[in-house]
């Protein structure tokens, strides 16, 4: 039995207009792995991949065990799926939707379903036109969670919701893993919430994996120094340090290879570290596609 | 064959189709009471409504059944549901399948039975009966090849356009044949050659609209 | 169970931080004593909505430091050591007066500027001290 929930190996596929290339992610069970990066770099494809949805042009996808996508119908007994593009019956109630999904799988839990009506202000017996958005990718969810998957694949379940919803739907998330054999991989623009409950970041731009590990770990190799630099000096380019901004004598250096002899290197140069500063997941993304766009500028 | 996934499936596109099915299955047996009345004007349209309430459902089923569910991104939600693209194809031919057979047997049925116990009737109007009742059954199986081999929405109306023109035109033609014209007031059911091929020319079309199904939706891999 | 752990958003310091200074902040006014335990891992990241490897990292930042002892199979407890308060409060000092020291420096205050504003404050700290009493 895998330790592994997902594992993709050099996984790739090409479009007329768009290319996935080496792909390689890991998540261990028992993990929340948050997916980030811009709109089409492939989180979408990738997820659909997973899930054997979208067949890859080559290499190795494993889910909870199974080949994807051969192996797809067996694994997707055990993994809930929503996407933001899913669209319920409008016609019909939640309450229909809920007893669909109670007769096909056995695990569904009732009484947690009731909690999750109660939790997102649901009500069941409404159809689902009559629904705000909201309410709509809440009873998307809550269809989801009810099973108690073992494997949560979401991509952006957390857009378009606000704030109350959002923290509803974290809530849950993060409830998750009380149970130490079950796994969530959540894709999503909202940086915040992916910083605070991912045990593992992946990042994605352009179709390819930027960086993905351990989220502590990952955090812990950004860095901002703010240097003043008196007049005359030239700041070092030292290894790690992907991109400095000078304005006058102040300077901003960032880095995603800290090491705590960096401040050093710095100040026998004649410069004076002012502080360093760790980053929000945020500043790293933006850090992190500035630096890749540069590149193929250059 | 019950596998569970696939009769989940079935008797949601039931449950989602209950309205039109009920309408079309009322409309029918409403056609047939007016048809009771001892009118002719009322004998006529009582058997046009009849066989528009088993067309529309049989045009309309396709579009509704197999179509949009892709269109209304309803499919991504059901993707997910521990099934291939194979399991769903098969679910979508039998509920297609079913929810237009059930209401057209019933009303054929409920037809013949009302038609045959009327004096007027003579059993030479047996085989023209036989291949009026067959006509929608056959439209359908070509609406519904389409939309289920297509997967398109165009190629389906474009289906369903030819179709709905021809019953006009097809019933006009079998009811001039004089081998066929000649035998409906005799008392004896007269299966002659025309009458044969005709139904043999409906029966031949219903199962190779089936088969091409059948061939396209076990070769299916992709859902999209 | 939670114990009203609050996790601010707008602290920019590392979330495993703010979670080892909670803990050690309760310690250290006597509302945990030793022995008492301490939330499981998993317990307090679902509480908080917190991942759980960011608990982690603090529980195991707070037992290098000796605050807390993890034992395998019965969860983790506060630390046996008499001492504790006040070593914590010792930390506490040194952070504000090296906070201190940095935010004169960028007043361009002198040394003994500095020195004679520390000693003004413990006199007026003395001073409502004396009022109160």
């Amino acid at each position: 039995m895998s330790d592994l929930a997902i594992e993709l190996d050099g996984v790739g596929k090409t479009y007329p207009y768009f290319t996935l290339d080496k792909i390689d992610l890991e998540l261990p069970r028992g993990q929340i792995m948050g997916l980030i990066g811009p709109n089409g770099a492939g989180k979408s494809t990738t997820i659909r991949i997973m899930l054997g949805l979208v067949h890859q042009d080559y290499g190795d996808v494993r889910v909870l065990g199974h080949r994807m996508p051969a192996e797809q119908v067996a694994a997707k007994w055990d993994i809930g799926f929503a996407s933001e593009d899913m669209r319920l019956y409008e016609g019909m109630t939640l309450e229909w939707h809920m007893n669909f999904i109670r007769s096909i799988y056995p695990s569904w839990d009732a009484p947690y379903a009731q909690v999750l009506l109660k939790r997102f202000g649901l009500r069941a017996e409404q159809k689902i036109k009559g629904l705000s958005h909201g309410q709509r990718v809440k009873a998307t969810l809550l269809l989801v969670l009810a099973r108690r998957p073992k494997l949560l694949v979401l991509d952006e379940p957390t857009t378009g919701l606000d704030p109350v919803a959002r923290h509803e739907v974290l809530r849950e998330l993060t409830a998750v893993m009380t149970d130490e054999g079950r796994s969530v991989l959540f894709s999503s623009h909202n940086t915040q919430d992916v910083e605070q409950i991912s045990d593992r970041i992946t990042f994605i731009d352009r179709g390819r994996i930027i960086d993905s590990m351990d989220k502590e770990a990952y955090l812990d190799r950004w860095r901002r120094f703010r240097l003043e630099v008196p007049f005359g000096i030239e700041l070092p380019a030292l290894p790690g340090i992907i991109g400095i901004r000078r304005d006058g004598r102040l300077a901003v250096a960032t880095s995603n290879a800290f090491a705590p002899d960096m401040a050093n290197a710095y100040e026998s140069t004649g410069a004076r570290v002012k502080s360093i500063e760790t980053m929000t997941l945020e500043e790293i993304f933006v850090a992190n596609v500035e630096r890749s766009r540069e590149e193929v500028e250059a | 064959m019950t596998n569970p996934v696939i009769r989940a499936l079935v008797l949601k596109d039931w449950r989602l189709h209950r309205p039109q099915i009920t309408f079309s299955i009322t409309a029918g047996v409403i056609a047939l009471a007016i048809l009771q009345l001892k009118n002719e004007i009322a004998f006529t349209i009582g058997a046009v409504w009849f066989f528009i309430s088993i067309i529309v459902l049989g045009s309309g089923l396709p579009i509704s059944n197999v179509i949009n569910e892709r269109k209304k991104q309803n499919l991504a939600f059901l993707m997910s549901l521990p099934m291939s693209a194979a399991q769903y194809a098969r679910a979508k031919l039998i509920s297609t399948l079913g929810m237009f057979l059930v209401p057209w047997v019933t009303l054929v049925i409920a037809a013949s039975i009302l038609v045959l116990r009327r004096p007027e009737t003579t059993n030479g109007m047996i085989p023209v009966m036989c291949i009026l009742f067959g006509l929608p059954l056959v439209g359908f199986s070509v609406v519904a090849g389409a939309a289920l081999a297509s997967e398109s929405e165009g190629w389906t109306m474009g289906a369903n356009l030819v179709c709905n023109s021809s019953y006009g035109l097809g019933w006009y033609l079998i009811i001039r044949i004089p081998a066929i014209n000649g035998n409906l007031k005799s008392p004896v059911a007269i299966w002659n050659s025309p009458v044969l091929m005709i139904l043999g020319g409906e029966v031949a079309t219903i199962l190779v609209m089936l088969g091409i199904t059948f061939y396209m939706q076990s070769r299916k891999r992709d859902f999209i | 169970m939670n114990g009203g752990f609050v996790i601010s958003q707008t602290d920019k310091r590392p979330i495993y931080l703010q979670i080892m200074e909670q803990i050690k902040q309760r310690i250290a006014v006597g509302d945990w004593t030793e022995g008492r335990p301490i939330p499981s891992i998993r317990q307090l990241a679902v509480d908080l909505q917190v991942s759980v490897i960011t608990v982690k990292r603090a529980y195991l930042e707070l037992e290098r430091e000796g605050v807390i002892v993890t034992q395998q199979g019965k969860g983790s407890q506060v630390a046996a050591n008499p001492g504790l308060g006040t070593r914590l409060q010792e930390e506490e000092l040194e952070k504000h007066l090296a906070q201190a020291a940095r935010l004169a420096d960028l007043l361009g205050m002198r040394p003994k500027e500095l020195e004679e504003r520390l000693r003004e404050a413990g006199d007026r700290r003395l001073e409502k001290e004396g009022e109160q009493v």
